[in-house]
């Protein structure tokens, strides 16, 4: 029942992420990416991180996504996307993208991958939360930079000038 | 060492925390006019910072905040290499035109957080720390190439930016993702000791891995083919900008890539001629195929270029593949002349972009048509720009000559497969040498003669000063660099 | 962990399905005659005027960029939350370090009039805000 689920989601995660590529209105784009969101906080849940599937949501759908339709609205002009130059070579990217593609399936799919025999936890938080003040506190405090260049970066980009 | 006693490790990153701090509230508190002296706080600074990395540069090499990064000799000169770059750009950005419309409390500040990063990035031994150290630089340098906003160039440059580093990343993180998945841990000396012992199975994982990761990283050094953000992106950002990016995250970068495949794929000990550890990927035909592709291409399309920075911007591409020539070898003398062109690229490259800036705040523009006639217009301007031009292509005796022979002396010695890098080095040397004197062609054959003699205002005169006077004094006497670089070589090695 | 995810699953299929299911069946049953009058916009019973699209208004999302950053920091602190009484007080100076940092953040946001639906200019030193008529220095 559980591979049956994980199919489903697989299946329809990637379904929206082709039609966020190809399609040619912004809009729709923007939801198939809503769908594609919550398909990886699927996922997610698959790997026994239910904390980071519940983030994925509050953060990747109710700010980037957000931010994403914002970003569409502002352009209102632009309601479907016309392209000056279409992408060049199509034939060529897809032959050397579907073999790349099947060399990666093969050499994942043969990898000797480092099993490690830990059980189903029964939640992720309290494991996240000590290895943040713990093992993983310096990129714990680097990520604050990050976030503080990030805001200072976009506060000055994005603040109309008077 | 656990996080407590690793502080007394990080002093240079506290205090440059601190003083990131102080700039930003600085910025709150003065008018647009007066922004400057939030670079005066980033400077002393970025001095003080430079002092205690030095203070510290003697301690014994070890890994701090449980084997997240490693403070050793090597990533002291390269901080050292950074915080020289910084201080140059934010004496530029005093005397750059181009900003003079826009607050300068946040450029400061941006820059002091991409500092922070670079720092991070020659110091980290842990995939995770390495990765977010890589996209504080890369965020930073978004802003940071666009942060003239009424200009559309300067929009382009960081929207090219933006779309092209998020993609690298991408693709990079995956193969750091699976080098995780076969090692299972994140740290490069757990990674090396569980890669040593696969077995061939591993190896077209291993393999497609190795080549993401370096699209990842090519594309910090803009090597070939992950170059093409480049010439865009400098010439659209402002002009400081531009020469801070062409030097520090080129040297950051070279730093990571010598401590990633050192680390994980050897062990510090340096790579045997076919194979890393137990795979059967050629890696110093490709990387030298890739080192020999950039310069030529740099330079080969250097001469087509009508525009200084843009020009520029493909010698900087050409200077990353030489310092790339000496990565098949990765053995430590390879290691020491990447460190030594390193430190003589920052001065001459610096030099050569703070005259571009000169001449356009004079005239407004950038191609070669604002050169002509500088030479005798300003003697002193023309004779530092023919002595940073010689000193690019490589000429005695300026120091650019210096670092070229260093990297064919490890090429020389390193065994017979690898001489035709040195021909191809010696080539694209001769090659590069018809755009850079083009530069001086137009200085001083070009134009109308003048009788007029001016000179650079102090603050533009003091700053070719700095960087020339390495640039001439590094190609006679090299030994304090060269001893200095020898007291860094010293990695840190995880002792069984 | 399955179980719990299974239901709240199920529970997001049974929106959906919910919600496609009368939609369906009216697509199907009802009658469609289109006429003109009948695919106006509604007003209220007013005549519909002009475009609908407006000139969206900057200042959402200079809002909504500066809520993901913080929204951000908030992830950091649940599983802070979660862990900080068995471990002290060493967690709370580094907790107290990262906000204090973002904090920074804030005050320069707010400073700056990023988080007010006017943006002022600002007067640096000295009777900060005026109205937007007055020319000063920013």
């Amino acid at each position: 029942m559980a591979d049956l689920v994980f199919w489903i989601i697989a299946a329809v995660t990637i379904m929206s992420a082709a039609f966020v590529v190809l399609n040619n209105q912004l809009i729709y784009s923007a939801v198939a990416l809503l769908f594609t969101l919550f398909g990886v906080a699927g996922l997610y849940v698959f790997l026994w991180a239910d904390f980071i599937a519940g983030i994925q949501i509050l953060v990747y759908v109710g700010g980037i996504l957000v931010l994403v339709i914002f970003g569409i609205m502002l352009t209102n002009k632009i309601k479907s996307v016309r392209i000056s130059h279409k992408s060049m070579q199509q034939g060529v990217g897809g032959v050397v993208t579907f073999w790349f593609f099947i060399f990666l399936f093969i050499a994942l799919t043969k990898a000797p991958w480092a099993f490690s025999d830990a059980v189903e936890p029964v939640g992720t938080v309290r494991e996240i939360g000590v290895l943040l003040l713990t093992d993983f506190l310096l990129p714990f405090e680097i990520i604050s930079l990050l976030l503080l260049g990030a805001l200072i970066g976009a506060a000055v980009l994005s603040r109309g000038e008077s | 060492m656990t996080n407590l006693q690793s502080l007394e490790f990080f002093i240079p990153e506290l205090i440059l925390t601190i003083t990131i701090l102080a700039a930003l509230i600085t910025d709150l508190f003065v008018k647009k006019s007066k922004t400057n002296m939030i670079g005066w706080v980033l400077g002393v600074g970025l001095v003080v910072v430079g002092l205690s990395v030095h203070n510290l540069s003697s301690a014994p090499p070890t890994t701090l905040f449980l084997d997240m990064i490693v403070i050793d000799p090597f990533s002291s000169f390269m901080k050292i290499v950074i915080i020289l770059s910084t201080l140059l750009v934010i004496v530029a950005s005093w005397v750059n035109d181009e900003l003079e419309k826009y607050r300068k409390g946040e450029y400061f500040t941006i820059m002091g957080i991409m500092v922070m990063g670079l720092f991070l990035m020659t110091s980290s031994v842990d995939i995770i720390m390495l990765y977010i150290s890589i996209e504080v630089v890369s965020i930073m340098s978004f802003v940071l190439a666009a942060y003239l906003k009424l200009d559309t160039r300067s929009n382009e440059a960081g929207l090219k930016y933006v779309i092209y580093g998020a993609f690298s990343s991408g693709v990079m993180l995956f193969g750091l993702s699976i080098v995780y998945g076969l090692a299972g841990s994140t740290n490069y000396f757990a990674i090396q000791d569980t890669l040593s012992s696969l077995d061939g199975s591993a190896n077209p994982a291993l393999i497609m891995a190795l080549l993401m990761i370096f699209a990842g990283f090519g594309y910090k050094i803009s090597s070939v083919p992950f170059h093409f953000w480049t010439p865009d992106v400098y010439e659209g950002s402002p002009s400081t900008i531009t020469a801070y990016l062409s030097v520090a995250p080129k040297a950051a970068g070279f730093a990571m890539i010598i401590r990633f495949f050192h680390q994980v794929f050897s062990d510090s000990i340096g790579l045997t001629s076919n194979s890393i550890g137990s795979t059967d990927l050629p890696w110093p035909e490709i990387i030298g195929v890739l080192a020999v592709v950039t310069m030529t291409m740099g330079n080969l399309v250097a001469i087509q270029q009508k525009s200084i920075k843009r020009m520029l911007a493909y010698s900087s591409i050409a200077h990353a593949g030489y310092m790339m020539l000496a990565l098949p070898v990765l053995s430590m003398e390879a290691v020491e002349s990447i460190m030594i062109y390193l430190f003589i690229y920052v001065f001459m490259n610096l030099g050569a972009f703070f005259i571009v800036i000169f001449v356009k705040n004079k005239t407004g523009g950038e191609s070669f048509e604002d050169f002509e006639g500088l030479g005798w217009k300003m003697p002193i301007v023309g004779a530092f720009m023919t002595l940073f031009m010689l000193s690019l292509t490589g000429l005695p005796p300026t120091a650019g000559f210096v670092g070229k022979l260093y990297i064919f002396k490890t090429l020389v010695g390193a065994g017979s497969e690898f001489l035709w890098l040195v021909i191809a080095g010696g080539v694209n040397s001769v090659i590069s040498l018809y755009y850079y004197f083009h530069v001086v062609k137009v200085m001083f054959l070009g134009g109308k003669r003048s009788d007029v003699i001016t000179y650079p205002p102090s603050t533009m005169f003091g700053l070719m000063i700095f960087t020339a006077v390495p640039s001439l004094i590094l190609g006679l006497y090299w030994n304090p660099l060269a001893s200095w670089v020898k007291d860094s070589l010293v990695f840190y090695n995880q002792v069984m | 962990m399955y179980r719990d995810f299974g239901t709240v699953f199920f529970a997001v299929i049974m929106g959906i399905v919910m919600v496609s299911i009368p939609l369906i069946i009216s697509w199907l049953i009802a009658p469609s005659n289109k006429t003109k009058d009948k695919l106006d916009t509604y007003e209220c019973g007013e005549e519909a005027e002009g475009s609908a699209w407006l000139q969206f208004n900057i200042r959402f999302y200079i809002i909504a960029l500066i809520f993901l950053i913080f929204d951000v920091e908030v992830v950091f602190l649940f599983p802070w939350a979660v862990v900080f009484k068995e471990m002290g007080l060493i967690a709370l100076i580094e907790m107290g370090i990262f906000l204090l940092i973002l904090c920074a953040g804030l005050a320069y946001v707010w400073v700056k009039s990023d988080l007010e639906w006017v943006r002022r200019r600002i007067k640096y030193g000295g009777g900060r805000y005026k109205p937007l008529s007055a020319s000063s220095e920013d």
